[in-house]
């Protein structure tokens, strides 16, 4: 009998091994551009874009940033500008999420909520974010103000969606065995929507790293958005391009924590997806 | 071989003057008409007819997720008023949860009843493992083959323990020899977990294999037409198809059905022209 469970076996750890050796050859090819870049960077810095008023090869950068961490000013613009993020981005998958589940679960609440979060989510927050530093001042609280609506609105739009496609037919299992609507919603609906909202969290981290820069270009003390705002404005190029690097190896690093996580809670679609 | 009602009593599963209908594009649709049967304890039926003749309605009213519109269910003499209590189904599709491993996908009906403790893991384990599955209780759904799912599926239904098992078309989307290892295991399960079953089907051979009654349908609205006793010994080997006995009931079934097929085929003919009038 058990012919086709035999045969299955090595079929899936085959499929397992050559998902290994494309990660690993994708990382290959993935560091080789990167170093390509960084060495045109460094070429082009001390050649045909040879001014420190514009532009800096990487090597100055690079002096540049251990010159700020030895100072501590580094350490202190990366602290404040992560805690701005970090919270305003847990308060906001919090509300978002929150939000979401309401919408999903009463049509006349989601009708009265509705036209708000078109509203606000079609509205370009940079219009916004001056208007919360005069309200909340220069400081944590507007920074935080900022990262939050910013996320809010990509993981509520993707938690309501995620519940509102929710599988008929997996619904109809879960009755059949007698199931509550609590159940369902707890068993089949919520695990079912959580691809979707963590799709949102991912969008949502991208959405608060331009946040936090943009908040702390409008008015700050420290941050890294600080740190490209008086770089820009004492023509240091060098420093500026701390600031953008740091962002940008941020932004890589959150991404992949969360793609770790989508891997874990939907494996099924991980594979099919990006490796 | 007419159509008989038991007496009520000694039915495990008892159908009562079922009738069913819906609304469809502002048109009243009859599924089901007067449909009377009683099952017995223990016993395998299989129904079949014609696509359309209301075989997966008739499944889903028994398992309590649809209400008839006139008529009564029993089970034990009680009668059915919603999912749950005595009965699971076996689904089509396989319908597993994506993001639950084998064992937690057997596990589901006791979960749902709020019964989670070690016998409940110990008892989703065995199935496990009556299925053919025993070592795949950590995989994920899209690790296995559609036998396999299909397998979780049964683990699944049996799991929740019912006196009746209610399978639709369970090996409709199995290629031909996974369908016929499938059969005979079904056979030994039922008979292992001693369980009546209801199993709905388009494959005349495999309801004549599987069942000791064979409930053969009418095009809509759905009617029982006639009923036919297996009486081939058990246990019955694969073999058991090539005798001249098992040939005979499986034309005899055909016959009825061609001539219920054949209508079936004027009349979504008639409905299309309908649409289009």
């Amino acid at each position: 009998m058990p012919d086709a469970v035999q045969v299955a076996q090595p079929r899936v750890e085959q499929r397992r091994r050559r998902m290994r050796i494309r990660l690993s050859g994708g990382l290959v090819r993935g560091a080789v551009s990167v170093l390509a870049a960084g060495a045109l960077w460094e070429i082009a810095g001390r050649t045909f874009l040879n001014n420190p008023l514009f532009f800096a090869p990487l090597s100055a950068v690079l002096d540049k940033m251990g010159e700020l961490w030895a100072s501590g000013d580094l350490q202190v613009d990366i602290a404040v500008s992560f805690e701005e993020f970090i919270i305003g981005f847990i308060l906001a998958s919090i509300a978002g999420i929150g939000i979401g589940v309401v919408m999903a679960s009463s049509k006349a609440l989601c009708q009265y909520i509705d036209p708000w979060v078109s509203m606000l989510y079609a509205t370009p927050f940079v219009a916004v974010a001056p208007l919360l530093v005069l309200w909340l001042g220069i400081g944590l609280a507007a920074h935080v103000a900022v990262v939050f609506i910013v996320v809010v609105f990509p993981v509520l739009i993707n938690t309501y969606s995620g519940l509102a496609n929710s599988d008929r037919d997996l619904i109809e299992v879960a009755r059949s065995f007698g199931a509550d609507q609590i159940q369902i919603f707890s068993k089949i609906r919520f695990p079912g929507a959580l691809p979707f909202i963590v799709a949102g969290l991912r969008q949502g981290v991208a959405r608060g790293l331009v946040g936090v820069v943009v908040a702390e270009l409008f008015g700050s003390h420290a941050g890294l958005g600080y740190l490209i705002l008086i770089s820009g404005q004492e023509f240091d190029a060098a420093g500026l391009f701390v600031g953008i690097l740091l962002f940008a190896l941020a932004g890589i690093g959150v991404v992949e924590i969360v793609r770790v996580i989508e891997r874990r809670i939907a494996p099924w679609r991980a594979q099919d997806g990006r490796s | 071989m007419t159509t008989a009602v038991m007496p009520s009593g000694d039915a495990k599963l008892e159908v009562r003057n079922l009738g069913k209908s819906y609304m469809k594009d502002d048109r009243g649709i009859e599924v089901l008409r007067d449909v009377c049967f009683s099952i017995a304890d223990g016993e395998f039926v299989s129904i079949v007819g014609a696509s359309g003749c209301g075989k997966t309605t008739l499944l889903r009213l028994l398992d309590g997720l649809i209400p008839p519109s006139s008529g009564a269910i029993y089970l034990d003499g009680r009668p059915i008023e919603g999912p749950g209590y005595g009965r699971a189904l076996v689904f089509q599709q396989d319908r597993l949860l994506p993001w639950r491993n084998v064992l937690s996908n057997v596990g589901f009906g006791p979960e749902i009843q709020r019964r989670n403790g070690k016998a409940e893991r110990e008892r989703a384990a065995r199935y496990v493992d009556l299925v053919g599955l025993r070592g795949f209780e950590r995989h994920y759904p899209h690790e296995l083959s559609g036998g396999m799912r299909q397998r979780v599926n049964l683990a699944r239904a049996l799991n929740a323990e019912p006196e009746v098992l209610l399978l639709d078309e369970p090996f409709a989307s199995l290629d031909a020899q996974t369908r016929e290892i499938m059969q005979a295991e079904l056979l030994r399960i039922t008979a292992e977990a001693k369980k009546t079953a209801i199993f709905v089907t388009h494959q005349i051979d495999e309801a004549v294999y599987l069942s000791d009654r064979v409930l053969v349908f009418t095009v809509r609205p759905g009617r029982l037409k006639e009923e036919v006793k297996i009486d081939l010994p058990r246990p019955r080997q694969l073999a058991v198809k090539r005798t001249p006995e098992f040939v005979s009931y499986t034309d005899h079934i055909w016959q009825l059905i061609e001539q219920e097929v054949r209508e079936a085929i004027g009349l979504e003919a008639r409905e299309a022209a309908a649409l289009h009038a």
